[in-house]
């Protein structure tokens, strides 16, 4: 297979996905909810009171981390559900299933980010970020972090037998570096500190990426295959 | 058997050695602790520079003998009493605090006469410095069982031997016991030392990412049934956690401000063993007391290995 024949399967493999996800609206749907439902939780137990910007940058990672938890098993264990693994296995090289299951799962984490910021934004009054620029690049980053260490812990807990609990066991320690430089970096962005001092946050972000995706393609092929 | 044997006493020897020896300071330490104006007394290390010439202060009470320290300075040691020991003593450990006006150390105790080996006095850690040489060692060991076990992950994933598999669960189990070891020892000294027991330093939160990975580690190996299966996932789930941990171990403690010696904001000593801030004595302890517990590992690691081996033969039926 060359590179061309790769670039096309792995637009396939997001294609399909969205198309199946378009025509059912599964996850998404359950996922808009469950921000919904979490924020309204929040709501209820602020009631009112006024919280500090930093416990905001907080409480914004904590609901990003479980609507993830929630979210973004779902692409390889609907697979194993619908039977379709095998095919998968038998039309695509692992590569281009990782990239293509990678991609959805970007699109899918950035678009429940944007959501749950902009619920944010409209109803806590006070949750007003001081520096917008930085704020929406650590929360979008931060968002290709967390798909990029999830999808393949997605892919190793399809496996397993007790698929729901395994996924925040297995991911929470390994999203750990990323959750507490993304928190520190969105304190940053919520109060008036120089953008410079975010910068240690934003470099750790992006080595982290470029060090689990770089892992997961080389790992995947020994998940993916039996 | 005798290299067992050698183990048991080299750790135990360099246990007691590291227990044992006394923490020592100089006549620079009682000085700075008289300038921050403690009243507290610290144990000092100092030779008798000329006996003929100690002899019962000018204030009558005291017997004065002049004293030279590590460094080489001197000042007057004033005893309440002439010291039962006198005639045969070249040096004292005493226990004193600085008088400034009358240049001398004024002493309240002897600790140990004629003392051979001593630690320094770290002003804030004294007698708590040597945790240094049993926590250290053990946190270095639940990183490299975490290494070794990565390494036999990624040899099973090439190699697909399920002994590979075995060595790698096994060396991840014994990284969780120095984990475990690390995260006790760490947290009682802290208790100690930083008034509690968990501050969340980042090298605490990072010794408890560790601890996380690897239960997580095992609770994906219980999760999965077929045996080829379990062991090249968890392989997989071991090289990944492997990879994030570096930012735990390696950058987290030295980009944010903390506790631990080598902390963003750690202005006097900075990474203790690498930039050679540490005392030549304590050093060669540590270094000791590492060696026994590399040694301690690869036994652990043989036992338990050579048992699975004879389990796995025994499933075999052979």
């Amino acid at each position: 297979m060359n590179t061309t024949d790769v670039m096309r399967s792995i637009i396939a493999i997001l294609g399909k996905d969205v198309r199946s996800e378009l025509r059912t609206r599964y996850a998404v749907n359950a996922l808009l909810m469950f921000v919904v439902v979490t924020l309204s939780v929040i709501l209820f137990s602020l009631a009112g009171e006024t919280v500090a910007r930093s416990v905001h940058a907080g409480l914004l990672w904590v609901v990003m981390f479980f609507a993830a938890m929630s979210g973004l098993a779902r692409s390889f264990v609907a697979e194993e559900e619908r039977g379709t693994t095998l095919t998968l296995q038998l039309l695509a090289t692992p590569v281009s299933v990782y990239i293509g299951k990678l991609l959805f799962n970007t699109a899918l984490t950035l678009l429940l980010n944007s959501f749950i910021v902009l619920l944010f934004l409209l109803f806590i009054p006070d949750f007003t970020p001081a520096q917008p620029g930085l704020f929406w690049t650590v929360v979008l980053l931060g968002g290709v972090a967390v798909s990029s260490a999830t999808t393949i812990i997605a892919a190793i807990i399809a496996r397993a037998n007790t698929k729901g609990t395994l996924f925040p066991v297995l991911s929470f320690p390994i999203l750990l570096p990323l959750l507490m430089s993304g928190i520190s970096a969105t304190k940053i962005a919520m109060e008036e500190q120089a953008w410079t001092s975010a910068w240690a946050d934003l470099q750790l972000l992006g080595s982290y990426i470029v060090v689990v995706v770089t892992a997961s393609i080389l790992l995947f092929e020994h998940v993916w295959k039996d | 058997m005798w290299w067992k044997l050698l183990l048991f006493f080299w750790i135990a020897a360099f246990s007691a050695i590291g227990i044992l020896t006394p923490i020592a300071g100089t006549l620079g330490d009682v000085a700075m602790m008289g300038q921050m104006g403690s009243a507290k007394e610290i144990p000092v290390k100092f030779e008798i520079a000329d006996k003929s010439t100690a002899a019962v202060g000018a204030d009558g009470a005291a017997f004065v003998m002049r004293g030279i320290d590590a460094q080489g300075r001197s000042a007057d040691f004033a005893f309440a009493s002439n010291p039962s020991d006198f005639d045969a003593a070249t040096g004292y450990i005493v226990q004193g605090r600085y008088d400034a006006a009358a240049h001398r150390v004024i002493v309240s105790k002897v600790l140990s006469t004629n003392p051979g080996m001593t630690f320094p006095f770290i002003p804030g850690l004294e007698e708590r410095a040597k945790i240094i040489l049993f926590h250290v060692p053990v946190s270095w060991m639940t990183v490299i069982a975490f290494l070794v076990s990565m390494w036999y992950g990624i040899r099973y994933l090439r190699k697909k031997d399920l002994e590979d598999d075995a060595k790698s669960a096994i060396s991840a189990g014994l990284g969780l016991l120095f984990c475990i070891l690390a995260t006790t020892t760490g947290s009682v000294w802290a208790k100690f030392n930083w008034g509690s027991f968990w501050n969340w330093d980042p090298r605490e939160t990072s010794i408890f990412v560790l601890l996380l990975v690897y239960g997580a580690y095992f609770a994906l190996r219980s999760a999965l049934d077929i045996e080829e299966k379990r062991a090249s996932l968890s392989a997989v789930y071991g090289i990944l956690a492997f990879v994030t941990v570096p930012f735990f171990i390696f950058i987290m403690p030295r980009i944010l401000p903390g506790l631990h010696p080598g902390s963003a904001d750690d202005t006097n000593s900075g990474p203790v063993v690498s930039s050679g801030g540490m005392n030549a004595t304590m050093r060669i302890v540590l270094y000791s007391m590492l060696l026994g517990h590399i040694v301690l590992y690869a036994w652990l690691m043989r036992l338990r290995v050579s048992v699975t081996r004879l389990a796995m033969r025994k499933a075999d039926g052979a």
